[in-house]
């Protein structure tokens, strides 16, 4: 790419589509995330209205005050730290480890193994079944509950499985050649070359840990000290939903927090970490990588 | 290298994990420690007052209802633990449908120590829940002032027990109602003040006005358009179209059904006369233009968006599905001053019939209530409280006017009031979750306090209801000479039959039952039909149409086990 | 690739030294196959449900057999089958909507060269992901209103004369969400199409440079076969799905008028089952859908495998 070809007619009208694109991409994406930011900081009661687009109209910050005044708010923020990076750490090394074996193409089991894999993601025995199986493998009321169950996840493991298959099976073969293991090629030769797909899937799962609350929910109701930071966030919003909804509970002059404000407000508080966090991960999948040269 | 690089990266990161786990765990054995200090604290000064009725007791409550959480170290929950001797930790239902939640807990079999779920005919079937008559015997004074003999055996199970207490509905002395909490057609103030408040007492009379105000006033003051009328159709909330047929043929609010009380005899409101002629209506005006065209197809938060506006002339809506918001939104930006604000009226198809709009009674819905556990640690102490709920006066001042001096003050007559900043606070989610403590599903009681003057709620009070009115809302109450909301609606005060209201039962059908398909068969049907009725070019056609889909779901099988019902009381 | 296949074939004869030699391999596979009983293969003992009338007190064991009746209410019903039809439209147009916005939109980030640009705008693409269907819904519904923005364009470019009220014909509604979808997902869903394309080596888009490829072609023969292996496999898992095609877009875009093409089976069963206490109508409509996803991935699998060197399995 460096020494630059002079455009053809062709290149340039690409050029013009691909801006077009993604000019049109961009104000299309972007838009919902601003009207959201718009929202969170406006008055609850003056969003009741409508017609907030793109910056509010009436500033407010007791959206944001509202939210981090919870009670349980930093303990569930701190739990779910915890279980984002012990999910994310072990569920990654289980994926890709298995998906390391399948595929090794001389792997006696390997498309047994993959079936057994591929029917778990349409399989589902309903929500009373594997809560009696948590109860009885003693994971609810426990943090644990939290990264064993999801380790391992057949659609990550396929993914990476297909990345895996991508790389030349000449270094595999030149490896064993020199002695080495099946655990040595997985973490000498393979893993380093694998760093865009971990990188993607580290990603998948520790969004996913961050986002989850239903098992907390479910499986620890009464457990303050493992609550999570959306299971609170939940709870606040269905709470105002109902304040908003319910002749029992409203009344009373100025309740300025509406759900549509609040749930702005805990979307950007969510949203905000994880975009923090993305850059670091992104320079593996978007600036691109070489592997090392191989070809088969 | 780089390899290492990430194996010493991850190492630390799973150090970084288990330290924070460390945290985590710590302030999970920490939380209840410090909450215990904070309960110290106050147990300090109170282990004096509390040793009447011995240690504090933490229950837990499951509430199959979303709603807010106290903190732990809740002030008044502090103040009743202190007094009462009770704590309770109520945890209420996120992101599941209440029967989901119901069953979970008992396929799990471990319950909290109070509950209150939608689904109690489950709890009973686990044998999850203790009888309550022996309890209820114990406190003759609490049994005789709360329901009477006939409301009790409402709640008698078929096994004869009584497993549960509705908290709510419950009147006692004179009623304080202000408002009108149910379902009526309402009208903007502005438009009853343009009309120089004329009596509007048929539907007819009610689109005519609307339409003769639409043709000397098309816009508001501000160019906004004005919009005569708008449906919500949202779902659940569909009833602002499907049940206004009851009510104007004269019917009070049995849902599901209409009770001839001269035979007894259960009869459908979706084919009556009064019903067709309400779409025909409807039809009518959306034929002219004067009903809103998003009608069919709006959100609840467009709705509420679009009331907000001040633009809508009428709508029938429950008083609680948007009183609340629009109100609050009509202060904040003045259109109250400009006669927005919404009046309840009583219509009937017919000039002169009776309306019973406005439900004068008690309520009592004996499907669900709260509940003791198996699982409960002190039984005995666990209905005392209950008890205690509903008969302390004290006790119900905390929970709902909250602390004397500091939520609300007395005036020299007695009478409670609160400030504006008092309110403010009272409404406010972060005072709430610190300092307010409901229990808002224990027993409580509407109506006048013990004292004979104050009101048992705030919001029942005379002085909060008329400190909020604004100039135009004031005229128009005085124009009428009215003083509260049902006087608007003016229905005929009577007793409901002990069978009232008869959706508490329809809302129980499964359907395991040809009656239960049917009533479910019958409500979707009825979301897709109505609004095709409504809009239809050619009425007649339109309603046909609709019939033969309806009578497709065989209301019959409905209608005959609602008769099955009705008959027991015979 | 035939050469590859018979080798294949030789080498997988179990003998007791290839089963020494992949010891390793041995180990992690049982452990992880247990780890997938347990947490996977056991609870479907619930299926049983689908076959009685559960009761939670009762459990899976005691509850009364029914046999089929469930099945029997699922498709003795018009609207079920009504309803299927919907998951599987919704599912399919969903399912080609994204997977071509993603890979498109890949394709075309990868295009930009310089990185100040092309960063922020895949930070910006998948921002929509975090956003939940209500927040996400809820603006198209504003956007999409006879008063919203969008007839507001086409009444001012003079495409229409009225505006239309999209939410109140069926017609309307399939498109409607699969734009929802494309809305939230397409940079998310692009994420691993962007970490496929870093796969592949530089030196290839030079060598076509150099033999004078313009840039339609280097990603017509370059960057979409680099991602192909991706794309089949991940089409592959997702055609499975088809009947997954979701619950919260159709329960909150949805309303009366539009509800003969909006109902998928995971609502009808939240309607019939769950809200009427009927935990194995659920589990019924559950199976159903398992067996169906079963069968067109082991179809979709054997496509795969005589037309491609791809597969699940």
């Amino acid at each position: 790419m460096k020494h630059r070809v002079r455009k053809s007619t062709s290149d340039i009208i690409f050029e013009i589509v691909v801006v077009v694109f993604m000019v049109c991409f961009v104000t299309i994406t972007l838009y919902p995330v601003i009207n959201t930011i718009a929202l969170s900081f406006n008055d609850g009661i003056d969003a009741v209205r409508g017609g907030i687009y793109l910056w509010p109209r009436k500033f407010s910050l007791k959206n944001y005050k509202t939210v981090f005044a919870m009670q349980n708010i930093w303990v569930g923020a701190r739990v779910t730290v915890a279980r984002t990076i012990i999910a994310t750490v072990t569920s990654l090394f289980a994926n890709a480890l298995l998906a390391f074996v399948v595929s090794r193409k001389r792997f006696l089991f390997k498309s047994q193994l993959s079936l057994f894999w591929v029917i778990t993601m349409y399989v589902n025995g309903g929500m009373i079944p594997i809560f009696l199986l948590y109860k009885n493998l003693g994971l609810t009321g426990t943090f644990h509950v939290y990264w064993i169950p999801g380790m391992i996840s057949a659609f990550n493991m396929l993914v990476m499985r297909t990345y895996m298959e991508g790389i030349p099976e000449s270094l595999e073969e030149s490896a064993q050649l020199d002695g080495a293991g099946y655990f040595t090629i997985f973490k000498d030769i393979v893993s380093p070359l694998c760093k865009p797909v971990y990188a993607t899937i580290a990603l998948f799962i520790a969004v996913w840990q961050w986002n989850s609350w239903f098992d907390a929910m479910l499986y620890n109701r009464m457990k303050t000290e493992y609550t999570t930071l959306q299971y609170e966030l939940m709870k606040l919003l269905s709470s105002v939903m109902q304040q908003s909804g319910s002749a029992e509970n409203a009344k009373n002059g100025a309740a300025t927090i509406t759900p549509i404000t609040i749930r702005s407000a805990v979307t950007v508080a969510t949203m905000l970490p994880i975009v923090c966090l993305y850059p670091f991960l992104q320079r593996y999948f978007v600036t691109g990588l070489t592997i090392g040269g191989v070809k088969e | 290298m780089k390899l290492k690089k990430v194996t010493a990266l991850l190492l630390s990161f799973a150090m970084m994990a288990s330290v924070l786990a460390g945290c985590g765990s710590q302030a999970g054995t920490s939380a209840p420690a410090s909450d215990g200090g904070a309960a110290t604290a106050t147990d300090g000064g109170s282990s004096d007052t509390a040793s009447a009725s011995g240690e504090v007791t933490d229950f837990t409550m499951f509430i199959t209802m979303p709603g807010s959480e106290i903190n732990d170290d809740n002030e008044i929950a502090s103040l009743i633990a202190d007094k009462w001797g009770v704590k309770v930790k109520e945890t209420w239902l996120t992101g599941q449908t209440a029967s989901e939640a119901t069953g979970t807990l008992i396929a799990g079999g471990e319950y909290p120590d109070f509950i209150d779920s939608d689904e109690m005919n489950l709890l009973i079937d686990a044998e999850a829940l203790i009888p309550l008559d022996d309890y209820i015997d114990q406190y003759p004074e609490f049994r005789d002032t709360w329901f009477t003999p006939e409301e009790w055996d409402k709640f008698r199970q078929p096994d004869g027990h009584i497993y549960w207490i509705n908290p709510f509905g419950n009147t006692m002395g004179e009623t304080k109602q202000t408002t009108h909490n149910d379902e009526a057609f309402w009208i903007q103030v502005r438009v009853l003040e343009w009309a120089g408040y004329p009596k509007i007492e048929t539907m007819d009379d009610y689109f005519k006005l609307l339409e003769d105000y639409m043709a000397a006033n098309p816009t508001m003051d501000d160019g906004t358009e004005n919009m005569a009328y708008t449906i919500l159709c949202e779902d659940w909330r569909y009833f602002c179209l499907e049940n206004a047929g009851q009510f104007l043929a004269g019917y009070p609010n049995d849902g599901s059904v209409i009770v001839n009380k001269s035979n007894m005899t259960i009869e459908d409101y979706n084919t009556s006369e009064d019903t067709k002629l309400y779409l025909k209506k409807l039809n009518e005006e959306y034929q002219k233009g004067f009903v809103d065209p998003e009608s069919f197809t709006q959100t609840y938060d467009e709705y509420i968006a679009k009331l907000s506006t001040g633009r809508v002339l009428g709508m029938v809506d429950q008083w609680w599905d948007f009183a609340y918001t629009v109100n609050d939104s009509f202060k904040q930006s003045g259109l109250d001053l400009k006669g927005c604000n919404y009046v309840p009226l009583g219509l009937t198809t017919k000039p002169g019939m009776e309306n019973r709009w406005h439900t004068y009674d008690d309520t009592v819905n004996q499907a669900s209530g709260i509940a003791i556990t198996t699982d409960c640690k002190d039984p005995d102490k666990a209905f005392k409280f209950l008890v205690d709920c509903a008969m302390d006066q004290e006790l119900h001042d905390l929970r709902f006017w909250g602390v004397q001096g500091v939520d609300y003050d007395v005036d020299a007559d007695g009478l409670y009031y609160r400030t504006d900043e008092q309110r403010q606070n009272w409404a406010d989610t972060t005072y709430q979750a610190a300092h307010r403590c409901q229990y808002s599903y224990f027993p409580q009681w509407h109506g006048t306090s013990r004292d004979g003057k104050n009101a048992n709620k705030p919001e029942e009070q005379p002085s909060e209801f008329m400190n909020d009115m604004s100039a135009p809302l004031k005229a128009c109450f005085d124009a009428y000479g009215y003083t509260t909301y049902p006087q608007f609606i003016g229905s005929v005060v009577e007793t409901n039959g002990p069978w009232f209201p008869m959706y508490s039962y329809s809302n129980n059908f499964t359907t395991e039952t040809p009656g239960g398909v049917a009533w479910a068969k019958m409500g979707e049907t009825k979301h897709e039909w109505l609004p095709k009725v409504v809009m239809a070019p050619d009425f007649e056609k339109g309603w046909s149409d609709y019939m033969d889909a309806y009578s497709a779901c065989k209301p019959e099988d409905f209608i005959g086990e609602m008769q099955d019902i009705l008959d027991t009381f015979k | 690739m035939a050469r590859n296949k018979n080798e294949e074939k030789k080498e997988r004869k179990i003998t007791v030294k290839e089963l020494k030699r992949q010891s390793f391999l041995l180990i992690v596979s049982f452990v992880v196959v247990v780890y997938g009983i347990i947490f996977y293969y056991l609870p479907l003992t619930g299926w049983i449900m689908a076959f009685e009338n559960y009761k939670p007190k009762k459990g899976l064991l005691g509850s009364t057999f029914v046999g089929l009746d469930k099945f029997k209410f699922l498709f003795g019903d018009d609207v079920f089958i009504k309803v299927i039809r919907n998951t599987f439209a919704m599912g399919v147009i969903n399912l080609v909507t994204t997977t071509v916005m993603a890979v498109l939109f890949a394709i075309l980030l990868n295009e930009i060269r310089r990185s100040w640009i092309k960063k922020p705008i895949q930070t910006i693409s998948y921002l929509p992901h975090f956003l939940s269907w209500i927040v996400v819904t809820s603006i198209l519904h504003v956007s999409l209103s006879p008063t919203g923005i969008v007839n507001d364009l086409l009444l001012r470019f003079g495409i229409i004369n009225q505006a239309i009220n999209f939410f109140a014909f069926p017609k309307y509604f399939w498109p409607i969400v699969a734009f929802a979808n494309c809305w939230k997902e397409t940079g998310w869903n692009a994420i691993i199409y962007l970490s496929a394309i870093t796969a592949i080596d530089p030196a290839l888009y030079e060598a076509a440079s150099i033999d004078g490829a313009d840039r339609l072609q280097k990603i017509r023969y370059i960057t979409f076969p680099g991602i192909k292996p991706t794309f089949l496999i991940l089409l592959l898992m997702n055609v499975g799905n088809v009947l997954n095609a979701g619950f919260e877009v159709q329960y909150l875009l949805g309303n009366g008028l539009v509800q003969s093409v909006s109902q998928t089976i995971d609502i009808y069963v939240l309607k019939w089952g769950i809200s009427q206490n009927d935990y194995s109508l659920g589990t019924a409509a559950g199976l159903f859908k398992s067996a169906v996803s079963i069968a067109i991935i082991l179809i979709a699998n054997s496509i795969a495998k005589k037309y491609s060197d791809q597969r699940l399995f």
